[in-house]
């Protein structure tokens, strides 16, 4: 009993000497061969670590008044082809299921389209220049993860009588009744691609401005979230900005929503531009 | 913020966006003397638009009693109660409206109903407002008292869903002044649910973009009135198109009872939207409770009302409500006769405004019968 007590002692001590993740002043993605699968992957403990400092959104109407999510961890791997970002931060609440009144768990991560020693504004770019945001979302990881597309599944104890594109006349999962049930959500019959169902977490997007956000040309995107009492870790991957790679670097910037803090759109904890360089791992 | 003016207001007030007036502004009149809250205009709406995945608890038509019920629960008592004093001077505002009085950071004041919000679609369904005494029944005038508000997205010319959104995703249209959510755009933020004091629009889980009440565009581009008014019972809806009060017809319906004899009243018009669903307050109901929720006009509007078996022109456009399912946009009265005309001209429907009345006699020579009443 004794050696076991002192075993676990020792292996307490020598796990609080771990040392933690390199932090560094800029987001440095590592080159690797094997990208990590999952933000749980532990090819992520060799890649350095970034702590970017959240601050409100307050370039436009309706801003974001209080500061919650106080900063975004980043962790950063490249193969030369596609770049992944592993983002953690602090939120204990878990907000992944959209309603009413209801906003979900977001992150984004927003690089200048083009490089360039100038790049457009830090807030969603300018009219001179074009940013590219790949976004992950809470509820579309829920569902990817394998959350139906109903009703029930967002709330169980729901009733529904009858949906008419569930009429007998129409063959179950047949194209004629598939097409009618599109008809019967307007979003998804105009081919709005945020209206689901998803297949991935995350989307393409790019953006000239505050409130020009809109589906973007397809970077390859993927992603994973995952949440702990913690809070999130989530892992998003894109192509590698063109030109990157060498000794070039370019800005990055970052936001996070909150959905328990009715967090959603503008109503966003952000962070300004940071440098961004692909290295060669030591 | 631009400097609009509002003329339910009487005054400018500060808008999002400047002034931009459509071509013709879609507008209506709701009777909410003859409604019965048969709710066929809420299924006539539902069955229509709203069956969807996602669309289950959204009405954009509803029914409440009045003076405690609401849907989303306590839409419009969370708001009076928001903005604070609200003042007239005559017909002028004087307070302020939902866009002056904005916190920082926001475009307007609003508030955003949780999920349970709106489970209770029915809520003080024909409650009175005071406690019946035993035996009050047989006494008159009754002072309990209740009536019915049926509610549809008012289309307003200042839209606060639209000020709200913060990527333009909601738009009015030029050529009637409906105001729609553009579903390829939405990326289902709620601003515009925060904003709309009406609570109007509504959040689809399923899609993640926000809907409202699209006035039924398709029929109403064919001349026809939405589903909500041809479907009801109490024929208490009239469709139509409104004009400015300095360019107002007294051909045109919803002119003459909005400008004109000054008989329906907008709801709620201390918020600033300038709303275009327009209401004929209750008869029945306490002056200082019509007067918060149609303005200042409300208790001339319920003498003039009254007066309309006197007024052989107000008489017979009230008969016009519910007679056609046309759109009527001019209307004209021959004596006894009130017709109803369309855009291209054609009449759309004539009403006699005294029906005929055949008296039997109790009788009945040729049988040599009395005749009863009962079958």
């Amino acid at each position: 009993m004794k050696t076991t007590i002192a075993l676990l002692i020792v292996l307490l001590v020598l796990g609080g000497c771990r040392r933690g993740p390199e932090l560094v002043p800029e987001v440095v993605a590592l080159k690797t061969d094997n990208l990590p699968a999952s933000p749980g992957d532990s090819a992520w403990d060799r890649a350095p670590e970034h702590v970017a400092r959240l601050l409100l959104q307050d370039l436009v109407e309706p801003r974001q008044m209080k500061a919650t999510t106080q900063e975004v961890r980043v962790r950063a791997l490249s193969d030369g082809a596609q770049v992944v970002f592993r983002l953690s931060w602090a939120d204990d609440d878990l907000s992944d299921a959209p309603g009413p009144g209801k906003m979900v768990d977001a992150c984004a991560v927003q690089i200048p389209a083009k490089l360039s020693a100038e790049p457009p504004a830090p807030q969603m770019g300018d009219d001179d220049g074009l940013v590219q945001v790949t976004y992950w979302r809470a509820d579309w990881q829920a569902a990817v993860n394998g959350r139906g597309d109903s009703i029930k599944d967002l709330y169980p104890n729901a009733v529904v009588d009858h949906y008419p594109f569930d009429a007998q006349s129409l063959e179950k999962g047949s194209d004629a009744q598939k097409e009618m049930a599109r008809r019967y959500a307007p979003a998804r019959a105009l081919g709005n691609l945020r209206a689901g169902p998803r297949e991935k977490p995350v989307e393409d997007l790019i953006a000239n401005g505050p409130g020009t956000l809109s589906p973007g040309p397809s970077l390859d995107s993927a992603g994973s979230g995952q949440h702990t009492r913690q809070g999130w870790a989530v892992q998003i991957s894109r192509k590698l900005p063109e030109g990157l790679g060498g000794s070039e670097r370019t800005q990055i910037a970052f936001a996070v929503w909150q959905g328990s803090e009715q967090e959603s759109g503008a109503r966003k904890m952000r962070t300004g531009w940071i440098p961004f360089v692909v290295r060669t791992a030591p | 913020m631009a400097r609009v003016y509002n003329w339910q207001l009487g005054r400018e007030m500060s808008y999002w966006y400047p002034e931009s007036r459509p071509k013709r502004q879609f507008a209506a009149v709701f009777d909410t003397n003859k409604c019965i809250a048969c709710q066929t205009c809420t299924l006539a709406c539902k069955t229509t638009w709203t069956s969807g995945k996602g669309q289950e608890y959204m009405l954009w038509n509803n029914v409440e009693t009045k003076p405690y019920g609401s849907y989303p629960l306590a839409y419009d008592l969370k708001l009076l109660e928001m903005l604070n004093s609200q003042q007239w001077e005559g017909e002028k505002y004087t307070g302020q409206t939902v866009f002056e009085s904005a916190p920082a950071g926001e475009r307007v004041l609003g508030w955003r109903p949780e999920q349970q919000d709106y489970a209770y679609p029915n809520v003080g369904e024909d409650d009175c407002a005071n406690q019946v005494d035993t035996g009050a029944l047989m006494k008159l005038p009754h002072m309990s008292w209740f009536f019915y508000l049926a509610r549809i997205c008012n289309h307003c010319s200042y839209p606060a869903c639209l000020s709200s959104c913060p990527r333009g995703s909601i738009y009015k249209r030029q050529e009637d002044g409906i105001v729609l959510v553009d579903q390829n755009r939405c990326r289902g933020y709620q601003e515009c649910v925060k904003g709309c004091p009406y609570k109007k629009v509504f959040f689809n889980p399923m899609t993640g973009t926000s809907e409202k009440c699209i006035a039924c565009y398709p029929k109403i581009e064919q001349g026809i009135q939405p589903q909500c008014f041809v479907n009801c019972i109490g024929k208490i809806r009239l469709a139509g198109y409104i004009s400015r009060p300095e360019q107002a017809r007294a051909d045109n319906p919803i002119d003459y009872l909005v400008h004109i004899k000054k008989v329906a009243l907008p709801l709620f018009p201390q918020y600033g939207l300038e709303p275009n669903i327009y209401y004929i307050p209750p008869i029945h109901v306490p002056d200082n409770f019509n007067r918060q929720l149609f303005g200042p006009r409300a208790t001339e509007a319920v003498k003039t009302y009254r007066n309309a078996f006197n007024d052989r022109d107000l008489a017979g456009l009230l008969c016009l409500f519910g007679s056609t399912e046309r759109m009527v946009t001019r209307f004209t009265r021959q004596g006894d006769v009130i017709t109803g005309i369309e855009d291209s001209g054609a009449a759309a429907v004539r009403i006699p405004m005294n029906e005929p009345v055949h008296i039997r006699p109790a009788q009945d020579p040729r049988n040599q019968l009395v005749r009863i009443n009962c079958p």
